[in-house]
């Protein structure tokens, strides 16, 4: 079962960190994506540019119009993302709660669909 | 059959012999079964250009031998991980060229299966592993069939053998106290690698390996090393009768077919006369089992000539029999349809609200799909379609999805 697990922030949170807290924190997440590449679970793990540098493309009439910023008008965005394959969704579940962002502030956990169907 | 397709099928059948054969002598099973996957790629690359050599065997215990005495150099040249052959054999040992005497005995392959499935391992690792030291498969093979990198495919492989080394496992059966529990676990796993072909959407060309012959081939190998114990005859019997409806339950578009929709013309004659065989012999001679009931129930669907003459009585009594022995929410799911077709829809809508109190599955998308089917069955057109709807919202399955979503929009156009 393959499961997307994200978090999200905004400028004022990440500069709320102290350096060495953040430090540490990072420190602590790349001690969990050792863990789960070493265990076969982790897929890919990814951190994403300041949403000041994210583009929205737009195709009208079959001309692209590219604008600055997200398309999702939010408060906080996408900010690092890691594909999971595990047995099942209690486990994502506690892969999420080994993110030291979870004791920090909230960590989603999205299932990915599959194209496979119906138990035998 | 091409000459590569047989060489592939030969090195399969041999690999866990020379496994076998290596790790009764040299005891480290991590590193035996790297040796051997390196020998098999080697053997796939030169045989079917040079020819298949007269002892197939012989040929791939020496090679397999030469390439476990390579390991075993670059290993001791890592002086940090020197610990991990303190309790291998001395390298004399390892030099000593195998003859064509072995000493392969059958129980070997059983052992294999027993240590590829050990109980420290989880299930997605038993299976990776099983595929590989039984199965034959490479790593990349293995990656494509569960839709992976290969490189994580092969992280999960060498921590299941690292688990397996820190377990303390030696390459012996078990105590007979354990070893029912433990072939339980590799049935499990054999299921769940047959489950994850059968339930997939046909392998792509890229990617040729059919996960449910795979499981087929392995437990026709389990059944010959266990040919009295009735549960292995039950689940080879369960995945013959299911893989005999493979070809009519997906649309050529990839949509899945209901089992009452599908057409029974492109069910596998031959698949369903072997499983019917296969189980009316095990639940005759021995204790019932989960499997054996499974395989009944699959065993009456594939014997009716059309959904309408299905001996629905007969499948209630089944479920009910495995409800008795082995309770599990997915069947008892599935016994409602059965409590629906025998005592009307109302019955069955009965049997869900009961289920629905059942934490496991209060969720579950299936629960809502069956609760959609026999609303519609009950002429509740409105409350099956909000059913339907969340079901279709609530399955992670994108097949599921677009087969539920054609579920709704029949209905809501007053079909």
């Amino acid at each position: 079962m393959k499961y997307v697990v994200i978090i999200y922030g905004n400028k004022d949170l990440w500069e709320s960190f102290p350096p060495e807290a953040a430090a540490r924190a990072i420190a602590e997440q790349d001690a969990v994506n050792r863990r789960l590449t070493e265990s076969g679970e982790l897929l890919g793990s990814y951190g994403l540019g300041d949403e000041l540098t994210a583009k929205t493309v737009r195709v009208r009439a079959g001309v692209p119009a590219v604008t600055d910023g997200p398309y999702i008008e939010a408060k906080e965005f996408v900010s690092s993302f890691w594909l999971l394959d595990v047995e099942h969704e209690a486990r994502a579940l506690e892969i999420a709660a080994e993110m030291p962002f979870a004791a920090e502030n909230a960590v989603e956990v999205w299932p990915v669909l599959h194209e496979a169907g119906n138990e035998m | 059959m091409t000459c590569a397709r047989r060489v592939e099928d030969l090195l399969r059948e041999l690999a866990p012999q020379v496994l076998a054969a290596l790790v009764r002598r040299h005891r480290s099973f991590d590193l035996c079964e790297d040796a051997v996957q390196e020998a098999l790629l080697d053997a796939a690359t030169s045989w079917p250009a040079d020819g298949v050599p007269d002892r197939p065997l012989g040929w791939l215990l020496t090679v397999a031998n030469r390439r476990l005495i390579d390991l075993v150099r670059s290993e001791q040249t890592r002086r940090s991980r020197e610990e991990r052959f303190a309790f291998g054999a001395p390298s004399a040992e390892l030099l000593r060229m195998p003859g064509e005497d072995t000493g392969i005995d059958r129980d070997d392959t059983l052992v294999l299966l027993l240590l590829c499935c050990h109980p420290a391992l989880t299930a997605p690792s038993q299976i990776a592993l099983t595929l590989r030291a039984v199965g034959g498969l490479t790593t990349a093979q293995i990656a494509g069939a569960f839709f992976v990198p290969e490189a994580t495919m092969a992280q999960r492989i060498s921590r299941a053998k690292q688990r397996i080394r820190a377990a303390g496992a030696t390459f012996a059966l078990p105590p007979a106290a354990e070893l029912e529990a433990r072939l339980a676990a590799v049935m499990h796993a054999l299921y769940l690698i047959f489950n994850e072909g059968y339930t997939s959407p046909p392998a792509a060309p890229a990617a040729p390996v059919e996960l449910t012959g795979e499981a087929i081939r392995l437990t026709r190998g389990l059944h010959r090393l266990r040919p009295g114990d009735g549960e292995v005859a039950g689940l080879l019997a369960l995945m013959l009768l299911t893989e005999a409806r493979r070809p009519a339950r997906r649309t050529p578009g990839g949509d899945l077919v209901d089992l009452a929709d599908q057409d029974r013309a492109r069910w596998n004659g031959g698949l369903i006369a072997e499983g019917v065989a296969l189980v009316t012999e095990a639940l005759a001679s021995g204790p019932v089992g989960a499997y054996q009931l499974q395989a009944a129930i699959a065993a009456v669907h594939d014997e009716a000539a059309s959904a309408e003459q299905t001996d629905w009585p007969q499948i209630l009594t089944l479920y009910e029999l495995l409800e008795r022995i082995a309770p599990n929410p997915m069947a008892a799911l599935s016994q409602a349809v059965a409590v629906a077709m025998v005592h009307g829809p109302q019955a069955g809508l009965d049997r869900l609200a009961a289920l629905g109190q059942d934490e496991r599955i209060a969720g579950h998308h299936r629960l809502h799909a069956v609760r959609g089917h026999l609303l519609e069955m009950a002429g509740d057109r409105r409350a099956a379609c909000e059913a339907f709807r969340e079901a279709s919202r609530r399955t992670a399955s994108a097949a599921e999805k677009r087969y539920l979503r054609a579920r709704l929009d029949h209905l809501e156009r007053g079909g």
